[in-house]
């Protein structure tokens, strides 16, 4: 597997970078559109700039950084949820997204509708999703709550259902972001147990503010601040100089102003 | 093959092909879509059924007590001794003109139904856009074919109760595929359009609520359009729903064949709106996601 072959590289990104448009009115990206060709109306705010990256199959990437760097936006360039302003991407492979778990939720309709839905969202047919079914319930572990509104569910619970139906797509690449930290410790181990029997046949890319985690799980770690790759390598190193740098750099407020 | 390649901000077709292929593609593409999306389609679906009775005991009851109602009241107003100007123009009996005015009414409502939520829809499903990997064209013909299913039941109790009063149903009422499935499209290319222009501003939502009650008077639904003079015929037209309006009313209550040229016009209307719809969406969609 750790062969390095092209064709072993499932994440490919040269040069990434994305920046949105901020407005300083509300209606100004009407101007834009009109008048866009003569001047722009909008202050550029860059979340990712110049970001290479190379991920090879059955690799495992923890991604660190602090609110705001821009980790959650490169992990849904990379899922393509939303296209980069520059550079190049290359993604091969089927992606599942645990991002946000449970947001997708319809709170009227039981679990067992949310997944039928959820599933079908993350590219599985109805006729899988049902093969799996007993499955997701019993990963889920929420017993009779199944057949009931989810808006009765607690946060973990939902967390739980959400994490289950993820956990069944059979993706080659799995987008983990923040997604733990809701359900109790149980239930975490169970997930971190799965995480960690899929890096056998998997990609991984993992964000979380858990160092312990990061450790155990992966076998590379980035460091993004300010939208660029600050440091990158073996977990145990990253982690120490991000946590010096926690430790040297005060909480910053001014780096969430555009146009820096 | 990628799942997903982009260089500075587009999205590569990696492939290069002629011209006549890429027609092709176009063309197909939005069936492809659908049938590579099936089951999500049937899955939200479901979701967008249950929704719309959602937290109601008598649930699907209402989707056929609104109908009747309607048509019961149409036909108390018109069959009693009231003087109507327009009903005589019609002709037949006075039933006739409750029918006429139900048959546009379905027609007009079916359109309605799309052009109020389509500049929300987007809106709606900003989770799904923005937190998984989701078609988010398919949004337009999930919602389309959910208002497909109440129409269904309209045009039914419709025509029982057309088969109740009259006693007979014209054998042209087995063409109904034929002008409903262009309506179909023609609103599935709408509501693209109209949910891309909504996800950017919300203008597109107050611009229908105001838009969508004169269209009702724009187009023949209490009033036959020859009742009016003939140099208007050109802009009755040029609203396209006038076209599915009559084509309907010809074949479910006239019991003749559409006029040609009528039902030309709106598969034309059908077919452009459809691929402009879809052309316009797709231009869009990645801005779509970081506006939402």
């Amino acid at each position: 597997m750790s062969s390095s072959t092209s064709s072993d590289i499932v994440i490919q990104a040269r040069h990434l970078g994305k920046a949105y448009q901020l407005y300083a009115r509300r209606n100004d990206w009407l101007k834009q559109v009109m008048f866009g060709w003569w001047k722009s109306y909008f202050k550029p705010f860059t979340v990712l700039r110049d970001i290479d990256l190379q991920v090879r199959r059955g690799e495992s990437i923890g991604i660190l950084g602090r609110n705001g760097c821009g980790k959650s936006t490169l992990l849904q360039v990379i899922c393509g949820m939303t296209l980069p302003s520059h550079g190049e991407l290359r993604v091969t492979g089927r992606i599942a997204p645990v991002l946000a778990l449970g947001s997708t939720f319809d709170l009227e309709l039981s679990g067992r509708e949310n997944v039928m839905i959820g599933g079908a969202v993350l590219g599985l047919t109805r006729a899988e999703v049902l093969h799996k079914f007993n499955s997701i319930a019993e990963f889920a572990g929420i017993g009779d709550y199944m057949g009931q509104p989810v808006k009765h569910y607690s946060m973990g619970m939902r967390t739980r259902l959400a994490f289950s139906i993820c956990a069944h797509v059979e993706a080659e690449i799995l987008v983990v972001d923040e997604a733990l930290a809701v359900g109790d410790a149980a239930f975490q181990r169970k997930c971190l147990d799965w995480i960690d029997d899929f890096r056998k046949k998997g990609t991984l890319l993992f964000v979380s503010h858990s160092m312990a985690e990061v450790r155990r799980l992966c076998t590379r770690a980035i460091w993004i601040e300010d939208g660029r790759i600050r440091e990158q390598g073996d977990p145990s190193e990253v982690i120490r100089s991000y946590h010096r740098a926690l430790l040297v750099e005060k909480d910053d407020v001014l780096r969430f102003t555009a146009g820096a | 093959m990628p799942s997903v390649n982009v260089v500075n901000g587009k999205q590569i077709v990696v492939v290069d092909i002629g011209l006549t292929e890429r027609m092709v593609r176009f063309f197909a593409k939005p069936f492809r879509q659908m049938w590579h999306h099936r089951d999500l389609i049937q899955a939200i679906l479901r979701r967008e059924v249950a929704e719309r009775f959602k937290g109601s005991v008598a649930g699907w009851v209402w989707a056929v007590v609104a109908p009747l109602l309607a048509i019961a009241v149409y036909t108390f107003a018109f069959t009693t001794n009231l003087k109507l100007p327009m009903a005589d123009n019609v002709g037949g009996p006075r039933v006739g003109y409750a029918l006429f005015i139900f048959s546009g009414i379905i027609v007009f409502n079916f359109f309605a139904e799309m052009a109020f939520r389509a500049p929300m829809l987007l809106h709606e499903y900003t989770h799904f856009i923005k937190q998984t990997i989701f078609p988010s064209d398919m949004l337009a013909v999930i919602s389309t074919l959910r208002a497909t299913l109440y129409t269904v039941i309209s045009i039914a109790v419709m025509l029982i109760f057309q088969l109740a009063m009259l006693h007979e149903l014209p054998w042209t009422v087995l063409l109904m595929p034929l002008i409903f499935i262009p309506f179909m499209a023609f609103l599935i290319g709408m509501s693209w359009f109209l949910c891309a222009i909504g996800a950017f501003t919300r203008d597109a939502g107050y611009l229908m609520i105001n838009i969508v009650p004169l269209m009702m008077f724009a187009t023949p639904v209490f009033y036959p359009h020859t009742s009016l003079p003939a140099p208007w015929d050109f802009w009755i037209y040029a609203n396209a729903l006038t076209g599915y309006v009559d084509v309907m009313r010809d074949i479910v209550l006239v019991g003749k064949p559409p006029n040609w040229i009528v039902y030309g016009w709106t598969l034309l209307t059908s077919v452009f709106t459809f691929y402009f719809g879809y052309w316009f969406f797709d231009r869009y969609r990645n801005v779509i996601v970081d506006v939402l």
